[in-house]
Order: C-alpha cells, then structure tokens, then sequence
C-alpha cells in the first residue's frame, strides 16, 4: 500500500494542488493521504486551503489531517488551549503575524481543527507533526542521538513521520546496548541490556513553506521503503517535468 | 559528602520528624527535598514550615504547583474515576486551610536543584507529573538524565525508592543518502554515554512499597554509594489526625497499609497536553 | 410433577452451596429449577445462575408451592438456602426432598449435620456463634457501569476491610466494554474469584438487565460503600463515550455469540 505524506501546506493552497497532482501522476495508486499539520500558515489562504482540505473533489482520496505548530496557535488565540494570546506565534511572527492569522481563520474553522487527531498510529508507524513530546517538537538528521531515540520510544513506533522541520530526511536509529541494573527495598535485580533493533525517523517535508518547491514523502509499506518528491510550480516551474526527480534534502 | 534525599512528604508530620531524626543518626551534612510537601496529609503548613525552617533546598512538586496554580493535574494523570474525585476532595481541603505566606513559598519553588553533578527534581526534568517509573525504558530514562547534563538524576513522585544505574549506553544515527534506497547510509551521530544513574527517594508521608514505613535515600558523593532508608514511625497519629480533620477516611486506611494513593498514569511517560 | 425431584442445599456462607448447585446443573439433562431463599428482594446469585444458565428456571422463595404446582415436565428443583435462614423452618409443601449440607470439612457436628441426608466437604470457611452473626448488605447496581480501575480499588478495599470486616461478597458488575462479570470473594480463601457468564455484550446505554453487590460481614458502613461504588461508576457521557469505541473496535471482528 503506497502512502503519500505531506505537512506544512501553510495555506499555500497552489503549493497543495501542485501537489495533489503530482500524487494522481504517480504510477503508484496512493491509497491513503496523510497531511500532519501546518496547513494554515501565513503563505497565502488559509479559508481555501481549509475548505480544499474538508471537501476533497470527486474522485480525491479524503485526506487524514492531524494538527501541527500553526493550528495550536489558532487554539491559543481562541482560547481553545492552555495557554492564551499564542506566546509563540507573537515571538516568532510578531503581532502583524498574530492579526493576519486571527484574521485569516474563522472560529468556526478553528473549532473544526480542534476536533482533528493529534497524529496516528498506523501498522507500526507514528505519523504526527512534532513528536508525542509536543506539537512544536522540531526533529532533524542533527538532533541528539538520545533525543531521537527517546521520540521514538515514546512514539511505540518503528518509524516515526514527522513535519516540524520541513526537511526531508530518512534517519535510523540503532539502540545497540545499554546495561540498565534497578535496586529496589527488596535488593538488586539481574542487570538488563535494553539494546533493540533500529528504527527511523523520517522528515516528510513541506509542501508550502518555500514559494515555488513543494517536497513530500511516499511511502510503501509492503516494502517499507521512503521516497521523497519534489514539485516545481508556478512561476519557479522549470523546463522538465521535475515530479519523477527528487532528491534527499538536508538542513543547510 | 554524605547527602539525604526525602520527597513526598504529604502533610505528614509524623512522618517528617522521624526521617529528620534518622537523618541525624546517619550524620548526612545536607537534605534536599523533591517536593509534594502538601496534599492527603492533614499537617501542610506545619511540613511546609519546617522545610523552610531548616533550609532544605526544595523543588516544586505537582501538589505543590496544583495548590499554587489551582488544580491542573489532568484526568489522564489519575489511576482510576476514584482516585481522581478523592484527589479533589484532598485538593480541595488543602487549598482551604493552607496558609497565604506558604502558599508563596510553594509558588517560588524551583522545578529543579542542581548540584555539581546532581540534579533534583520532582517527577522527571520534562515534568513534575511524569513517572520514572524503574520499568520505563532504559533509554527514555537515560534521555532525562542527558537533559539536564548530570551524573545523577533524584527524582520522588512514585513513592516506591529505588537506584538504577544505566551503564554501556550506545546508539548510531546514519542518513539515508540515496533516495528510496536502503543500501547507501552515512553514520552522523556516533553516541556513548558513560554511568548515569536515577535515584528515587521514595516517599516520606505516603510510602506505596506495601508498608507503612517512611523512605528517603542517602547518597556519598565521594564513594557514589546509596543507601535507601526505611524508617518506621508512628503512623497511627497520622491516620487519627486525617480522620480529626474532615479528610477522607479511606486516606487513614490506606496510609496504614502503604498503599498511597497518588496519582498513576497508565503511561507514564504521558506528558498532558494542556 | 410426581417425576420431580427436589434437592435442598445448606450451609454456611461462603461454603460452596451455590458453587455445588452450579456444577451439577452444568453436567444436567433435564429441565431445573433453581429457587433461592435468601430473605433477601436483590439476590446475586439467583442472578447468577440465570446468566450462566439460561434454560434453568429461576424462582424465589415465596412463591415456592405455586411455582412447583406449574412444573409441566419432570425438573430438577435445587433449593439453595442463605445461611441466615433457619433450615427446620423451611416449607416445602410436604414434598420429599434430598438435603444436602455443604460443609467446611473441620466442622463435624452441627444443626445441619443431623438435618441433611448427604454432606459435602465445602471451604474452610469459619462457622460463626448465633449472637455473632454477620449481617448481609446489599445494593442493586442495575444501569451502573464501572470504571475498571476504580473496581479494582474498591474490590481490594472492601475485602481488605476499610468499610467494617467483610465475610463475603459477591457481585455481578458491568464494565465499559459491555461485558458483565461476577465477583466473588469469602474470608481466608486466596484473592478474588472472577467469573464471566456468557451474556451478550451491552453496548447501547445503560445496561437493562440485573447487577448488584452482596457483603457479608460485620460493621459496615452500607452508606460509604455505596458512595465509593457510586463515585466508581461512569457517567452518561462517560459510558457513551467508551461504547462508540468498544463498537467501532468491534464492527470489522465477528460480534460476540449471543446465547
């Protein structure tokens, strides 16, 4: 079964139909649509990247949307959070960014995002925008080794699909050993090495983040096997159908 | 220098006094505290008083940040439907009768103490309601002790002490560098990590190892020993004093058996998202 | 009616009558009736027997002569008597009837050994004095629906006596996931006996059909039991919850045989 996994749309609604026709072009049918998070943003329109999301067109796969960083802070601004006035938003964007995006989604949207899932567990995988850690849990090739590790442990998942960097990126993870020894009121246990088999982390991309370059992942789970696209749109098109090429992006 | 760890200490102060006595007997130069020092007990001004009285450098528990904050442990953080409305009923009469000026000390305690390469906290460094549980993955435990840069992680919150030294700790990371293939990886991240350890202090007013004995922990920083302490006290004074004071009963019964009955998350690494 | 034949079994509590009576109508071949005298509007056994045996007939005490006077069809009539109910005392419309007293094996001279024909070694249960006899509370939990955890707490707390010394309980009670089991606990035998009769799930509401709790002992605060059983028993919104998901787990596997 072939999976197409994307995040980040950030309300670049072109960005996301560029996309979805990539998805048709492919020789694999795609069978299930996984978008983890980040559709609304500040990348243009967030009501229509809302609407193209919860009334998929004759013959679209409907998508499986999870909540990211951007969504919080809608639940933040209404209220629908713990926290209130979105702190984060208002360092990272500033208050221009705070009012365009009050702005740009009704609460009756908002109140629609809060009903969506966190992430999902399929087969033995996790698929969510930061990590069970947090929504705003940013993962790389460059994180701790620990760190990633311990995302995984928590994600009870042998791979873990992730959006919050916007990077694409295939990371294993080997555990090999680790003695761990408990003494208790009842006295000392037999020593246990904790080691396990190597799992991987996988950045899914961003379909919106970058005017003109879209990146997503397809995923096969038969053969267990991660391949990352790249969509060329607008007025950065080039000249050769670029939806076959891709390539393996890394920060910097 | 020979150190004394106590946590959990839930307005018991019979509790408190025994362990500070046996602490004098051991001859410990210095006491930390990881916190929880109100909640089920009948006495919490009386414990908060006599941490503050002694200088006990203390980090904020979950009881102490919910009686400061207003309750804010989610239902996710409770064992059963029970244990939740008998948590508020508890929560409920300790924020009536604590007393304004403790009540800001509990509000300007610090999640964490550091010294030199100890670290002091209540539940785990992410959290004062997460559990490290001594069943919780070796690697996930080691993560919380890397995260905050020290030897050796204290930790209180499950009230059943124990040590657990993780040791030989390895992990590769390697990029997958051809897209789709399998074949081509490049090892970035070589990790090894030396002895760490996570010492839970247990508790010394609501103890939930099967009796009702106080523990607490005492650590050599020179020979890096640990010793964990089991002290008897008159318990049933507590348990006439939660009956006297309009607590639930079922408190009195449950503390005279070691079976406390704090909060316990199904998993406990849970970490609520509010 | 002639063909009938009626089997009376006493004991004291917490000895095996119900246990004895439940194995012979599992090896049985014709039609039974079981009838409880307990004294008591709520009983849980009565309830037991008819989850685990759904083609024995159930009837309580009072109606007993009438009841025997409608048999159609030769039946097995077992007759379990509380043991707070005097045996001498017991009516049974002067018909004949094989006494059978299940007794703890220590216990060897008795009012139930010189009226039974056929004594049955039971649990070592203790026999108490008249002027020590326990008193039996008990709660009907119809519509109630359990927290599990919460049972859990409130099982181990009550055998463990925080609600005055328990004897023995036993209880039929229904948990989120629509399944109905029965509890069953005496003084000084290991832990507590779970049974799950074979009734269907209940996945639509609060659950029509009969639970409750039966505590043997002495001292007991009826009214905090109740309290604590109320505060581990889910709300509307609560059990709806926990049913659309037991349902949506359930619709792709085969639903649970219905007897």
């Amino acid at each position: 079964m072939h999976w197409a996994i994307l995040s980040g749309i950030e309300g670049n609604v072109e960005a996301y139909e560029a996309v979805l026709k990539d998805i048709q072009r492919q020789k694999q049918q795609v069978a299930v649509l996984f978008v983890l998070g980040d559709f609304v943003g500040l990348k243009g329109d967030n009501q229509a990247t809302i609407e193209r999301l919860r009334s998929p067109r004759p013959g679209e796969l409907p998508p499986q949307v999870c909540v990211g960083w951007w969504e919080e802070q809608c639940f933040s601004l209404h209220g629908l959070s713990g926290s209130l006035d979105a702190p984060e938003l208002m360092e990272q964007e500033g208050g221009e960014g705070v009012r365009a995006l009050w702005n740009s989604v009704p609460r009756e949207a908002v109140l629609w995002m809060r009903s969506l899932h966190f992430g999902f567990h399929e087969l033995d995988c996790l698929l969510i925008h930061g990590s069970t850690l947090s929504y705003a849990d940013e993962l790389t090739p460059e994180t701790p080794a620990i760190q990633l590790c311990d995302r995984l442990i928590r994600a009870d998942a042998n791979r873990l699909f992730c959006g919050r960097s916007g990077l694409t990126f295939e990371c294993e993870v080997f555990p090999h050993q680790l003695t761990s020894s408990v003494t208790t009121l009842d006295g000392a246990q037999e020593p246990v090495d904790q080691g396990k088999t190597s799992r991987r982390v996988v950045g899914v991309g961003s379909v919106g983040r970058t005017q003109g370059l879209a990146t997503y992942t397809m995923y096969h789970s038969g053969s267990d096997r991660v391949t990352f696209k790249t969509v060329r749109y607008g007025q950065a098109k080039g000249f050769a159908p670029t939806s076959a090429r891709s390539s393996v992006k890394s920060r910097k | 220098m020979k150190i004394a760890v106590i946590s959990c200490i839930h307005g018991n102060t019979e509790a408190l006094d025994a362990v500070l006595s046996d602490i004098d007997a051991q001859n410990a130069e210095k006491i930390y505290c990881l916190g929880d020092l109100v909640g089920y007990g009948p006495h919490p001004n009386e414990v908060v008083n006599r941490i503050r009285s002694l200088d006990i450098p203390t980090c904020q528990g979950c009881w102490d940040e919910d009686i400061v904050d207003g309750l804010n442990a989610c239902d996710c953080s409770y064992p059963s439907q029970l244990a939740e409305k008998r948590g508020k009923l508890a929560h409920e009469w300790t924020d009536r009768v604590i007393e304004p000026d403790v009540r800001e000390y509990l509000a300007a305690l610090p999640m964490t103490v550091r010294e030199d390469n100890l670290c002091f906290v209540h539940g785990s460094p992410n959290s004062q309601h997460e559990y490290l549980l001594p069943s919780m993955d070796g690697f996930a435990a080691l993560e919380r002790v890397l995260s905050v840069e020290a030897d050796v992680l204290f930790c209180g919150h499950t009230h059943v002490p124990y040590v657990r030294e993780l040791d030989n700790g390895s992990i590769t990371v390697s990029l997958q560098q051809s897209n789709g293939g399998s074949g081509e990886a490049k090892v970035t991240q070589q990790f090894a990590a030396p002895l760490k350890k996570i010492i839970n202090a247990g508790s010394v007013g609501e103890p939930r190892h099967g009796r009702p004995n106080a523990t607490y922990v005492l650590y050599d920083t020179d020979t890096q020993q640990t010793t964990m302490r089991e002290v008897p006290y008159e318990f049933t004074k507590t348990c006439m004093a939660i009956l006297e004071s309009g607590l639930p009963p079922i408190f009195a019964w449950r503390l005279a058996r070691g079976m406390e009955f704090a909060e316990r998350a199904d998993d406990p690494s849970h970490v609520c998202q509010r | 009616m002639s063909d009938s034949s009626i089997v009376v079994v006493a004991g004291p509590s917490g000895s095996g009558k119900t246990a004895w009576i439940a194995q012979r109508l599992a090896e049985a071949t014709q039609p039974a009736l079981y009838v409880s005298v307990d004294g008591e509007a709520i009983s849980v056994e009565l309830a037991y027997i008819g989850y685990r045996f759904p083609k024995v007939r159930l009837a309580n005490a009072r109606a007993l002569p009438q009841v025997f006077d409608e048999l159609a069809e030769p039946t097995v009539i077992y007759v379990e008597v509380g043991f707070s109910e005097d045996v001498q005392e017991l009516s049974l419309g002067g018909l004949p009837s094989h006494r059978v007293a299940v007794l703890p094996p220590s216990l060897h001279h008795s009012a139930w050994h010189d009226w039974a024909d056929e004594i049955v070694a039971g649990n070592e249960v203790a026999i108490f004095e008249p002027h020590k006899m326990p008193e039996v509370w008990t709660m009907s939990l119809a519509g109630q629906v359990f927290d599990a955890p919460s049972l859990d707490d409130i099982s181990i707390e009550l055998t463990g006596g925080a609600y005055g010394k328990v004897h023995r309980m036993k209880a039929l009670v229904e948990l989120p996931d629509g399944r109905l089991f029965y509890l069953d606990f005496v003084d000084g035998m290991p832990g507590i006996e779970y049974g799950e009769p074979r009734v269907p799930q209940w996945l639509e509401g609060r659950p029509q059909r009969f639970s409750g709790i039966e505590v043997v002992g002495w001292n007991l605060e009826g009214d905090t039991i109740a309290r604590t059983i109320r505060d581990g028993c889910l709300s509307n919104e609560a059990i709806a919850h926990y049913q659309l998901q037991y349902k949506s787990q359930s619709s792709s596997s085969v639903p649970q045989a219905a007897q």
